[in-house]
């Protein structure tokens, strides 16, 4: 019989790697790989908060600024969306990040607190040690995904007809109530779901930051693979965690958006 | 206009930040990372699994040979170790922009390297070995026999195994993996010939898959000294961790953890 792959599965130690039992203890531990997992989860919804606060006021000026705003939004919008991710990851993390937020001295300030703060900080955030790289990761992975939520927002924005401004204006509402109640509004119902599709993308895109040595999920899964070699068994398992959050969440958004299609 | 505004804002952020990083270098190099240590009462040690040197047990927590002596080393100095786990193809642009203060993961002191940064004086010696395909490389029993042309050779990229087989195979296509285990991957299904490494992990992966693979030359075929690496221009740190190196080997500690690392198999069941 001809094996394809010839290969000796050794899918037993593969949950040990979730949780395990600490025998000081007797309790259960989270291990490396769920650890990387929620890891991933925070990086994911870091980035996002800071990609949508990004994405919606460079989408915002890129719509109905004036020149310099639209200058500067595309700028914004061009430069990062044509560097590829993986290299604008290594150059905030080598260069700007290194000059910022190493001169923060955030880890050094944070070592300097209370115990309970600084779990506090890595309940949220990362463990002292890893702080600044996760924060550098974070904040590319935001620039880098809020030049796709800009152009999402300032297509929402020029979505909404010239009517509706004519029809704000001649019941005297001024430009920015006429931009706060009437086109604001309007235009998030638009964006919502293909802003969410790019938060879904965010997670993926995540896997990336492990060059930089950020102990989110694909990292975890190679230092893992580096020292007991169970390259398949591994491959497989982040496959399918990467897979169950994002269809998951996707799931969820198009179960929201069918709700919302019924009430309008 | 706008692109030509554009492009030469990129060019003046571009040039800023090379020149920023320049500046950075130098302003690390005025404060001796021994008195940082001091001060943070944290040693941050920059390292990359290469099993058995460094790799995480089941419990996730790090073993190894140089997690043993960075924990040791860090006990010495009365600090607290922090490891920072650091992809090998970065880890020197990584120590460069002080993401850490040393570098203790098994790193081969070569020439190309020192230009970059200082090493200590050699702590331990690794030598390159090889593991083979037993089908593909039927016979092969010299490094002459696996520098032909239509010989793959698998390797871990930027370590000194690379090097190592560019020298003494240049025949053979080379095929570069971001880890070892992509590497002895490739081998097991049988699509290179062998992999080069440095031992003792060749012999340790043949005694696993005894049926299909094997190890073709009895000795490693290079000697290679392996030391810390830290940033240039810090002669206190060069000083301090030279002589606790000379005091380690002196009282016998690195012969202890070298046998117990690297002749006997004693840690296996902590991994798997």
């Amino acid at each position: 019989m001809v094996r394809v792959l010839d290969y000796q599965w050794e899918w037993d130690i593969i949950p040990g790697y979730f949780l395990f039992r600490d025998p000081a203890t007797g309790r259960l531990q989270p291990n490396m790989l769920l650890l990387g997992f929620l890891t991933t989860i925070k990086l994911s919804a870091w980035s996002m908060v800071l990609a949508f606060f990004l994405g919606t006021v460079s989408g915002v000026m890129g719509a109905k600024g004036g020149f310099p705003s639209r200058l500067i939004s595309r700028f914004y919008v061009e430069t990062a969306r044509n560097i590829p991710s993986l290299v604008l990851v290594i150059l905030f993390y080598y260069f700007v990040s290194s000059q910022f937020l190493d001169a923060l001295g955030l880890d050094i300030w944070l070592r300097s607190q209370s115990d309970t703060m600084q779990r506090m900080v890595s309940f949220f955030l990362a463990d002292t040690g890893q702080i600044n790289a996760f924060v550098s990761a974070a904040v590319a992975l935001g620039i880098y995904e809020g030049a796709y939520i800009s152009e999402i927002v300032r297509g929402g924005i020029n979505s909404i007809s010239a009517g509706q401004w004519e029809a704000a204006w001649s019941i005297g509402l001024s430009p920015f109530n006429t931009f706060r109640l009437v086109v604001l509004p309007q235009a998030f119902r638009k964006v919502a779901f293909p802003m969410a599709g790019q938060f879904i993308s965010t997670i993926k895109d995540s896997a990336i930051v492990s060059v930089i040595s950020v102990q989110e999920l694909t990292f975890q899964g190679m230092e893992l693979m580096a020292a007991t070699f169970l390259t398949f068994e591994i491959w497989i398992t982040i496959t399918v965690l990467y897979f169950v959050l994002t269809f998951s969440l996707s799931r969820s958004i198009s179960f929201v958006e069918k709700r919302m299609a019924i009430r309008q | 206009m706008k692109n030509i505004g554009c492009a030469l804002l990129a060019v003046v952020l571009l040039s800023y930040t090379t020149c920023l990083a320049g500046e950075l270098g130098d302003q690390l190099a005025k404060e001796s990372i021994v008195e940082k240590i001091q001060k943070t009462k944290v040693i941050r040690v920059g390292m990359s699994t290469f099993v058995p040197w460094a790799m995480k047990d089941k419990q996730g927590k790090l073993i190894g040979f140089e997690i043993d002596v960075a924990r040791q080393l860090a006990q010495d100095m009365g600090v607290a170790v922090e490891f920072v786990p650091t992809a090998w193809s970065g880890i020197i642009p990584a120590l460069m922009t002080g993401k850490f203060d040393v570098i203790i993961g098994g790193m081969g002191i070569t020439p190309e390297r020192n230009l970059k940064v200082n090493f200590t004086m050699p702590y331990d010696y690794s030598g390159m070995s090889m593991v083979a395909h037993k089908k593909k490389a039927d016979g092969f029993s010299t490094l002459a026999d696996f520098n032909k042309k239509e010989v793959d050779i698998a390797v871990r990229m930027g370590t000194t195994a690379e090097q190592a087989a560019r020298k003494y195979l240049p025949n053979a296509r080379l095929r570069l993996f971001e880890n070892e285990s992509q590497a002895l991957q490739e081998l097991n299904l049988g699509r290179v010939h062998a992999v080069v490494s440095s031992a003792p992990m060749p012999v340790f992966h043949s005694l696993k898959y005894p049926d299909k693979l094997f190890v073709p030359l009895k000795e490693n075929f290079t000697k290679e000294p392996i030391g810390f690496a830290i940033r240039k221009g810090d002669h206190d740190a060069l000083n301090y961790f030279n002589n606790w190196i000379l005091n380690a080997r002196a009282q016998g500690f690195l012969a202890e953890k070298k046998a117990y690392w690297f002749e006997s198999r004693q840690w296996e069941d902590l991994v798997k």
